[in-house]
């Protein structure tokens, strides 16, 4: 199972440290961190700076996203913030403000 | 899934996690933890904040007051420092606890429901029963701090009073003794 799920209707506000994949589906203000995964969940709501191994956002994200490996938007995902990852994908029928660092 | 949250081991939270459903924890949280569902701490978790919920079943470590509304369980492995609120309180053998341990529904919850009656039961003035109360109090209160706040000015004025009559009467002798 995936490490820490913050649920729908779970709000957490401050710093978030994992070693493990994150699953928000609630919401997280403050920072998050993880050497892991993480994923926004469709109803998921982030208001924090992102820092993991690899992001992937289907609801709403507000802050700046560092990711060593990826980053993927997904259809219905919503980010606004600076990415700064090696890859980044944007579907169809996502929204993205922000700029990128690709590391060029 | 979709209804319950988890933090994981490797996970920890600075700062307070609070919202709808269960929440199981098996890493740390440095903060409040107050849910409407269950918490349920694993054995190598620790809090340090205080555990509001329905039922609250303690595996790990918590340096706060654990306040359920259902029922508070301690299982052999925990430690909890702080006080235990709950209709319900389970404390299995090897369990480590400090603090005062209540039986009854937490202030706020038992608030909700029926302020008569917390009134009654509990001793201590909690927020909620001050409330209900507020009437009578606010009555009882008022005259004492308006005693103390006018106690001051007399004692002020006091100590001049008898000086000037005793100083007048001073000169009115030695104006007597200088007119003989």
């Amino acid at each position: 199972m995936a490490g820490t799920v913050i649920g729908p209707g779970l709000s957490i506000d401050g710093e978030l440290t994992s070693e493990d994949e994150v699953v928000v589906q609630g919401t997280v203000r403050g920072t998050l961190t993880s050497s892991d995964a993480v994923s926004v969940g469709a109803g998921g709501v982030v208001e924090a700076d992102i820092r993991a191994a690899a992001l992937s956002v289907a609801g709403n994200v507000t802050g700046n996203v560092t990711a060593n490996e990826r980053v993927d938007i997904q259809a219905g995902g919503r980010l606004i913030g600076d990415v700064k990852a090696a890859r980044l994908t944007i579907a169809d029928g996502a929204s993205f403000k922000g700029n990128v660092d690709m590391e060029v | 899934m979709a209804e319950g949250s988890v933090i994981g081991q490797g996970t920890v939270v600075r700062g307070n996690v609070r919202g709808d459903g269960s929440l199981e924890i098996y890493g740390r949280v440095d903060g409040d933890v107050l849910v409407t569902g269950d918490v349920t701490l694993g054995d190598q978790a620790s809090v340090r904040g205080d555990v509001t919920g329905a039922r609250i079943t303690i595996g790990g470590t918590v340096v706060g007051e654990l306040r359920g509304s259902e029922a508070v369980i301690l299982e052999r492995t925990a430690q909890v420092t702080g006080d235990i609120t709950a209709p319900r309180v389970g404390i299995e053998e090897g369990a480590r606890a400090r603090g005062a341990l209540r039986t009854e529904e937490p202030a706020a919850q038992a608030a909700e429901r029926g302020r008569a009656e917390q009134r009654r039961t509990v001793p201590r003035p909690l927020e909620m029963p001050r409330r209900a109360e507020a009437p009578a109090p606010r009555a009882v209160e008022p005259p004492p701090q308006r005693a103390v706040a006018s106690a001051p000015p007399p004692q002020k004025r006091q100590p001049p009073a008898p000086v000037v009559p005793a100083f007048r009467g001073l000169q009115a002798r030695k104006k007597k003794v200088r007119g003989r």
